[in-house]
C-alpha cells in the first residue's frame, strides 16, 4: 500500500491536507494530514466520504454530446472529436467576428487547486474574449474591511484558543468550518465566552454560551449600539482611539445623534438586556476575537453591516496588539504569481482589452453583448444553472448560444443543458497546489492514482486544446502546452514565496504543508489607521422589524439559504453514504408561519415569487423568526431558481445578495 | 488483562458534524444501508453520536443461536462473520438498534471499536475523526469522572445490557430570541 499526501480543492474555510493510502492503484481510504496545523490530521464527512466520491456510479467517464442540446440524447465521443468541434467553433466565430470576444467562460469555485487556473490561461492564450469579472462571495466583506483599516487583514485562525471572548457574527462553522470549532471549545475549556448573533439558531448558536438572535441584516444596527454604550460609559480604547483613528469626532457625533438603542431594539428584536450583555462582555473581556462570518454579506446592507462590526472592534479595543482582532478571511492567493491566472496572451490589431462582464449578472450582461454578442461558452469547476441566480436569464443566453462546453465529474444540471460535457479529474488524479481563504498553510495535492477512465483535468485539456487549436491555425493560442503541471507548481514557488513559507523547493511540501510565516495583523501596527464608515442612514429594514404577516404582504418572507452540513452548494449529491441528506429542497418555516398557511409537517409546499417556483417539503422550526424561511441548497430542483440578483448601486461592486430575496409559500397544488 | 474499555462522549464538545459517522464507513468501507456509528440530534441543541456499546451484558451475544458473538479480554465485543447466518435475532434483541443487517451479504455486521486499529495502537477510527474530541476510550473499569453520568435523556435504557459508555451532559447556555 503507497500513501499520498493530497489537500482538497473545495470551496471550504479548511483546505485540508490529507493521506491517501492506494492499493493497487486504487484509494482505499482516505486521513487527515496530522502534519496540518489546522485540520491535525481530521477531515470533515465529506472528506472522510471521498473514496464514494473517485468512484462514483454516476462519475462522468468520457466525453459526452448530445443533440439536440437538453433532450438527453448523449452519445460517447473521443476527446479528438470534442477537440475538433470546439475548435471548428472557436475559428469559425473568429473568421466571422474577426476576434474572439465572441468566445468567453464562466468558472468560480469548484475546485480552488492553483493550477485550475488554466481555464483562465486557455482563454488568455487566445488574446482578447470575453471573460467574468469580480467575485459572487467575499467583494463586499473585503471592501468593508479595507475602508475600515486601510489594507486586508488576516489572522491565523489558530489564535482564537487565545481569546477570551469569541463573538461570532453570521457564521456557521458547526457546518462550515468544522475544525475551526476545536480552537473555540479549547479557548472556552480556559474560559472564554463564545457569543453566536445570528438570524438562525444554527448548529453552532446551539453550542454559544450566549446567543443572540438578531433580524436579518440588521446587524450593524446592533453594532453600533453596543458601541454606543461603550462610548456613553467611557468603556472604550481611548490611546487608540487617539493615535490610530482617522475620523472619531465624526463616528461619535454619529452615534450620540442618529442612534437610540431602544429603537435598535426594536429593529434588530434584540432585547435591551441582550444588548446591554454583549457591551458588557466586549468591554471587558480581552483579548477578544471578532468572527464576521461571510453571511451578512448576502444583501445590500452587507458592507455597511461588516464596517460597523468593525468599528465595535475598534472601539472595544480587540485590535490592540494581544486584545483580539477581526477575523474575516486570509487572500492567501494574493502572495503568488498565479502565473495562469495572469497568463498574457497574444495581442489583436485593433481590440486591447478582453470584454468583461460582471460574474454577478453574467447571464443577464452576456446577452446584451453585440458586436459580437456571446456565442460559444465553456463552464469549468461552476454550476451555474444550480448555483447561480436569475436562471431566466441563463434560459435567455443559452438561446443564443451556439456551442456550450461544460467540464465537470457529474451530470449537473448545467451539464445536462449543455452541448458537450467533458469528464473531469478529482484531486487524487492530478498534481496541484492548494492555499486556503482563511487559515495560512500552503499544501501540495500529488498525484495517487491514474486519472479516472478518460478523465482529465482542466489543465490538461487546456494543454490539450490549445496544442491541438495551434496545429489547425498556427500561433493562435500562446498557451506553453508543453509545461507539465510540475513545471507550473515549480513557478508559483518563487523565491519570495520560499521565504515567505521556509522552503526551498516545492518538494519539501511533499513532506508536509507549511506555514506562512508573517501575518497580517491589524493589531498594533503603528501604520495602521482606523477609518470609522459612518452610515448615510441607519441601514433600517422595517420589514424584518414588523413581525406580523399582512395580507397584503405580496412575498413576505426572506429567504435564507444557508451551507448544508453534507454538501457543498450543489457538489456531493450523488454520495450515498451522504445521502442522509437527500438531495431534495427543504423549506424550514417558523410555527408562526405554518399556522398562518396551514401548513403542517412534512407537507409538500410551493416556494415561489415573480421570478418562479420550487416545491419543497415544509419544516417547522421553532426557532426560526416568523418571517424568516429557509431552504436548503440542492442540485437538481435548486431555489436559486427564485433568487434575482440586485446590485447595490452606490458602493460598486458587491458580492452576490443571495439573502435579499422575498418569497411566498402556499400548500402545493399539481 | 480483562478489562472493560469503552466510549466517553462529552455533549456539549460535539456539534453533530458526522465526521466519526463517515470516517468509520470509510475505515471499514460499509456499504450504504449499513451504519455501524451513527448521529443523531437528540435534543434541539444536542447531539449524539454511537455505535456499539460493547455492553458488559451483551444481549446481542445472549440470543444469538450461532454463538457468533465473542467478548474480549478488553471488553470489545465481536461478531464473527463466518457464524453469522443473518436470522436478525442480535438486531430486535439489542436494545440501542446497534447490529446492521447487510442486504448484499445476508450477515450483520456492527462497530468492531476498531480492534484491528487498536491492536496495532491506534484509536478507533471515530475518535481519531472527531475534531472537537467529543468521542473518547476509556477502561471503564476505573474510570472515574465526578461529572460524568451513565446515561442522559434520549439514550435507551441501558440497565439490560449494562453499556460501556458514559456521558458528560450538557451545561446550561443563555439565549436572547427574537422580541
Ligand atoms: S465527529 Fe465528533 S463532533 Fe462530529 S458528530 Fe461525531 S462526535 Fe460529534
Ligand atoms: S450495544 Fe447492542 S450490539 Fe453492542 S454489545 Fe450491546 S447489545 Fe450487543
Ligand atoms: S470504533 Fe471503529 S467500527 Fe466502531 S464506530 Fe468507531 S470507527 Fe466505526
Amino acid at each position: 500500500m503507497e500513501i499520498y499526501r493530497n489537500a482538497c480543492p473545495r470551496n471550504c474555510f479548511a483546505s485540508c491536507s490529507m493521506l491517501s493510502y492506494v492499493n493497487n492503484g486504487e484509494i482505499i481510504k482516505v486521513s487527515g494530514d496530522p502534519k496540518h496545523g489546522f485540520n491535525q490530521g481530521r477531515l470533515c464527512a465529506k472528506g472522510y466520504a471521498f473514496t464514494q466520491y473517485v468512484y462514483n456510479p454516476y462519475r462522468l467517464k468520457y466525453p459526452i454530446m448530445q443533440s439536440p442540446r437538453g433532450s438527453g440524447n448523449w452519445k460517447r465521443i473521443t476527446w479528438d472529436k470534442a477537440y475538433s468541434i470546439i475548435i471548428d467553433k472557436i475559428l469559425e466565430l473568429n473568421v466571422r467576428y474577426g476576434s474572439n470576444l465572441a468566445c468567453g467562460y464562466n468558472k468560480f469555485s469548484g475546485n480552488l487547486g492553483l493550477l485550475h487556473y488554466a481555464v483562465e490561461g486557455m482563454f488568455n492564450s487566445f488574446g482578447p474574449h470575453t471573460k467574468p469579472v469580480g467575485n459572487p462571495c467575499l467583494i463586499s466583506g473585503e471592501q468593508a474591511i479595507k475602508s475600515s483599516f486601510g489594507q486586508t487583514v488576516s489572522l491565523m485562525p489558530e489564535k482564537m484558543v487565545d481569546a477570551n471572548l469569541i463573538v461570532i457574527w453570521g457564521a456557521n462553522p458547526a457546518v462550515t468550518n468544522v475544525h475551526q470549532m476545536k480552537f473555540i471549545f479549547k479557548a472556552r475549556q480556559k474560559g472564554a465566552k463564545l457569543v453566536v448573533i445570528d438570524p438562525i439558531f444554527t448548529q453552532t448558536a446551539a453550542k454559544a454560551d450566549i446567543y443572540i438572535q438578531v433580524n436579518p441584516g440588521t446587524d450593524g444596527l446592533l453594532a453600533h449600539a453596543i458601541a454606543k454604550i461603550l462610548i456613553d460609559s467611557s468603556l472604550y480604547d481611548q490611546e487608540f482611539i487617539d493615535n490610530q483613528t482617522t475620523n472619531w469626532i465624526e463616528y461619535r457625533q454619529y452615534v450620540s445623534t442618529e442612534v437610540n438603542i431602544t429603537e435598535v431594539s426594536q429593529e434588530t428584536g434584540v432585547s435591551i438586556e441582550g444588548i446591554n450583555e454583549l457591551a458588557h462582555l466586549y468591554s471587558l473581556s480581552k483579548p477578544c476575537a471578532t468572527w464576521i462570518g461571510f453571511g451578512i454579506q448576502r444583501n445590500k446592507n452587507g458592507r455597511e453591516n461588516i464596517s460597523a462590526i468593525n468599528t465595535l472592534a475598534a472601539l472595544a479595543g480587540t485590535l490592540q496588539k494581544g486584545k483580539g482582532g477581526v477575523y474575516y478571511a486570509h487572500n492567501g492567493l494574493e502572495d503568488f504569481p498565479a502565473n495562469l491566472l495572469n497568463h498574457q496572451g497574444p495581442k489583436h490589431s485593433n481590440i486591447n482589452t478582453s470584454r468583461e462582464i460582471n460574474i454577478n449578472k453574467f447571464a443577464e450582461e452576456a446577452i446584451k453583448l453585440s458586436e459580437p454578442p456571446l456565442k460559444f461558452l465553456w463552464i469549468a469547476s461552476r454550476n451555474p444553472l444550480s448555483q447561480d441566480h436569475d436562471f431566466k436569464k441563463w434560459e435567455l443566453l443559452f438561446h443564443e448560444l451556439e456551442l456550450i462546453v461544460t467540464v465537470d465529474l457529474f451530470m449537473t444540471r448545467t451539464a445536462e443543458l449543455s452541448d458537450i460535457v467533458l469528464p473531469a479529474t478529482t484531486h487524487f488524479e492530478d498534481p496541484d497546489l492548494i492555499i486556503s481563504y482563511w487559515h495560512q498553510w500552503l499544501s501540495y495535492n500529488e498525484q495517487a492514482i491514474p486519472a479516472y477512465f478518460e478523465s482529465k483535468s482542466d489543465l490538461q485539456i487546456a494543454r490539450d486544446l490549445t496544442k491541438k487549436l495551434n496545429e489547425c491555425s498556427p500561433n493562435f493560442s500562446n498557451f506553453p502546452h508543453e509545461l507539465e503541471p510540475i513545471d507550473w507548481i515549480e513557478r508559483e514557488i518563487t523565491p519570495s514565496i520560499k521565504e515567505l513559507y521556509s522552503l526551498k523547493s516545492y518538494k519539501q511540501l511533499l513532506d508536509g504543508p507549511h506555514l506562512r510565516n508573517e501575518e497580517k495583523h491589524s493589531e498594533g501596527s503603528s501604520s495602521m489607521n482606523f477609518h470609522f464608515v459612518i452610515p448615510n442612514k441607519i441601514a433600517s429594514s422595517s420589514e424584518a422589524s414588523t413581525n406580523v404577516i399582512e395580507d397584503q404582504d405580496s412575498n413576505p418572507f426572506k429567504l435564507i439559504t444557508p451551507q448544508s452540513l453534507l454538501r457543498i452548494h450543489s457538489q456531493y449529491g450523488t454520495l450515498s453514504w451522504l445521502s442522509s441528506e437527500k438531495d431534495e429542497a427543504i423549506v424550514e418555516l417558523s410555527e408562526y408561519a405554518a399556522e398562518k398557511y396551514w401548513i403542517s409537517e412534512g407537507e409538500k409546499v410551493e416556494v415561489y415569487n415573480q421570478n418562479g417556483r420550487i416545491a419543497a417539503t415544509a419544516k417547522i422550526n421553532r426557532y426560526l423568526p416568523k418571517k424568516v424561511i429557509l431552504v436548503n441548497q440542492v442540485g437538481k430542483n435548486p431555489i436559486n431558481q427564485v433568487i434575482v440578483h440586485e446590485e447595490n448601486s452606490n458602493i460598486g461592486k458587491s458580492s452576490a445578495n443571495f439573502y435579499d430575496s422575498s418569497v411566498n409559500i402556499r400548500k402545493w397544488r399539481d | 488483562m480483562v478489562k472493560q474499555m469503552g466510549f466517553v462522549f462529552n455533549i456539549d464538545l460535539c456539534i453533530g458534524c458526522k465526521a466519526c459517522e463517515i470516517a468509520c464507513r470509510n475505515e471499514n468501507q460499509t456499504v450504504s444501508a449499513v451504519k455501524w456509528r451513527k448521529v443523531s440530534k437528540l435534543t434541539d441543541d444536542t447531539y449524539l453520536s454511537i455505535s456499539c456499546n460493547h455492553c458488559s451484558s451483551p444481549e446481542c451475544f445472549r440470543v444469538c443461536p450461532e454463538n457468533a458473538f465473542t467478548k474480549r479480554g478488553d471488553g470489545i465485543v465481536q461478531i464473527n462473520s463466518n457464524l453469522c447466518t443473518g436470522c436478525g435475532l442480535c438486531i430486535s434483541a439489542c436494545p440501542f438498534g446497534v447490529p446492521q443487517y447487510d442486504p448484499e451479504l445476508h450477515k450483520v455486521s456492527k462497530c468492531q471499536m476498531c480492534y484491528p486499529r487498536q491492536d496495532k495502537g491506534f484509536l478507533p477510527a471515530c475518535i481519531e475523526a472527531c475534531s472537537t474530541g467529543a468521542i473518547g476510550m476509556e477502561n471503564l473499569d476505573n474510570f472515574c469522572s465526578r461529572e460524568a453520568v451513565s446515561t442522559i435523556p434520549g439514550f435507551p435504557d441501558s440497565r439490560l445490557t449494562n453499556p460501556s459508555i458514559v456521558f458528560y451532559p450538557a451545561k446550561k447556555r443563555k439565549r436572547y430570541f427574537l422580541n
